[in-house]
């Protein structure tokens, strides 16, 4: 604990940061603040991709390092980093016979992730580290290769084609499987890897990947992340906070006539909209658009033909209801994709897209403060998994 | 015996090839479904539907629906779970098909992130969903009964 204390002010030290003494003792700190921005990053450079900076050391040293350009993703758990961009050594995790643990990490874009699970100490803005199993992006881990690999998909191989150099995963669940993979050794995501083989394995719950917040020593019951609104064609870049902690500090504290929606077991919410209703919708920071069903809505031609490209911007509206009931109509704006990538800016409150279901993105956090509480940790919200806005 | 099934399952799960033929669901007769579910060693249900029946196989945390049409045919596919099912397996020879439309998808630019969808007229694939329940279907336009939408397969 006290190596932890002082691997945290090292960090903080080399990282600059001023307010480092926290968190336990003082409730005006700003130390459980974590900059992020869209379009001020030199990897991180995708229309709507949220970024921030995070600090990796070697676990009980003050060996650390920091990294840029990490996706900010509340649709994944825990934190992922390539390879490539490491230069601190971690930790391997092994499984009970002492094989290197590995993971494929399956996202909602086609994109899939593999690579080692090692421990680091991660620091998250002043905050002090913790200790957490992450993953390390490395296709060729365990003799493994992009294309030849137990995910069966092609995986990310660098910072550049996945346009990030790790993902924060800051979902609501404590750890990216859970219970499933601590008792199935065909779970699909664990493996363990011996001699270029690599074979399923079951790996206990405090092995897994996990969500950095909920094991912060304080303000580990959720996070906030508050982004100013940006004018109708966009910003060329745009700057808020992800917070730590809900109703933990000044900072974190819900302001009146938030509304909280629990999730189902999934982590899903439902939305109405234009009367028909979409279980099974998220809301999800890593996505860079609004993608729902609109056969109204004319669509972009290629290469963007999944977008909406109306001719102008329409003004469109959805009911997002969670587990508990509660509702909460959220107005939105769809515009012309075409136009606004033409603009040359980085964020945009109003890009949409077709898809089956209702994905709320990156558009749907600019000009909102949104409230995500991890699964059973309670606050003044309650107890997560929840949103509230 | 958990253990020794899932050892099992899991060499079938993730090496079909091994076993010459790749036994595959989509476009096939719904026979290959029970060799889907013997290769997953999974559980299965069956229940019949207006115009078409499903076939539900579940196993660690994965729940696949495999859709049969009345003449006998798998015309969509629907999985949900933690992880990902072997969709090699599921897609059969659709699968290439579905490699490159996610190559395709991650090459695009300008990169918008977005939830994976190839559309065709021979072959609709899409991905979505957040870590701890992934979500995917896969179906065949063409083979879709009458009285049939994309709707109807979720």
């Amino acid at each position: 604990m006290r190596l932890m204390a002082v691997v945290s002010l090292v960090v903080c030290l080399l990282a600059g940061c001023s307010n480092g003494d926290d968190d336990s003792s003082g409730p005006s700190s700003a130390g459980n603040v974590v900059p992020i921005s869209v379009g001020e990053s030199a990897v991180c450079r995708t229309i709507n991709q949220l970024c921030a900076v995070i600090t990796i050391c070697q676990p009980g040293t003050s060996s650390c390092q920091t990294i840029s350009d990490v996706l900010v993703d509340n649709g994944s758990v825990g934190l992922r980093v390539f390879s490539s961009v490491l230069s601190t050594p971690l930790t391997q995790t092994v499984d009970v016979r002492g094989r290197a643990v590995g993971e494929c990490t399956f996202f909602a874009d086609g994109g899939t992730t593999w690579g080692p699970v090692q421990v680091a100490d991660v620091v998250l803005g002043g905050a002090p580290a913790v200790r957490v199993p992450i993953q390390v992006i490395q296709s060729t881990f365990g003799g493994q290769s992009s294309s030849n690999n137990p995910c069966n998909d092609e995986v990310d191989t660098d910072p550049q084609a996945a346009s990030f150099n790790g993902i924060l995963g800051i979902g609501i669940f404590r750890q990216d499987c859970g219970l499933i993979c601590a008792t199935n050794s065909n779970n699909t995501l664990y493996f363990s890897c011996n001699g270029g083989s690599c074979t399923g394995v079951a790996v206990p719950l405090a092995d897994q990947v996990q969500n950095p917040v909920w094991l912060l020593p304080s303000g580990n019951n959720g996070l906030v992340i508050t982004l100013p609104n940006v004018p109708a064609m966009g910003a060329p870049s745009v700057s808020g906070s992800l917070i730590l902690g809900i109703g933990t500090t000044d900072n974190n504290t819900p302001s009146a006539g938030i509304s909280v929606l629990t999730t189902d077991d999934n982590g899903f919410v439902t939305t109405v909209y234009k009367g028909r209703t979409f279980g099974q919708s998220i809301i999800d920071s890593g996505s860079n658009g609004l993608f729902f069903p609109d056969a109204s809505l004319q669509q972009c031609a290629t290469p963007l033909d999944p977008f909406y490209c109306p001719p102008n911007a329409v003004n469109l509206s959805g009911t997002v209801i969670g587990e508990n009931g509660s509702q909460i109509v959220v107005p939105f704006q769809v515009a012309n994709t075409e136009n606004l990538v033409q603009t040359g800016n980085a964020a945009f409150n109003n890009l949409g897209g077709d898809f089956s279901i209702f994905d709320w993105g990156l558009p749907f956090f600019l000009g909102r403060t949104v409230f995500i509480g991890i699964e059973g940790q309670s606050s003044s919200l309650g107890t997560g998994p929840y949103f509230a806005f | 015996m958990k253990t020794v099934i899932g050892t099992a399952a899991l060499a079938l799960f993730f090496a079909p090839t091994l076993l010459g033929p790749v036994w595959a669901a989509l476009g096939e007769p719904a026979a290959s479904v029970e060799r889907d579910r013997m290769m997953m060693k999974g559980q299965r249900q069956s229940r019949t539907g207006t115009g078409y029946s499903i076939d539900t196989i579940t196993v660690a945390g994965m729940r696949v629906k495999e859709y049969v049409s009345p003449d006998g045919v798998v015309f969509a596919v629907v999985w949900t779970g933690t992880g990902m099912p072997d969709l090699q397996l599921l897609l059969g020879e659709y699968f290439e098909e579905y490699r490159k439309g996610v190559h395709a998808a991650r090459s695009q630019r300008p990169k918008i992130r977005k939830p994976f969808q190839m559309k065709s007229e021979r072959l609709v694939v899409e991905r979505s969903g957040h870590s701890r329940s992934l979500w995917g279907r896969a179906f065949l336009p063409a083979a879709l009964p009458p009285g049939v939408t994309a709707e109807d397969i979720r």
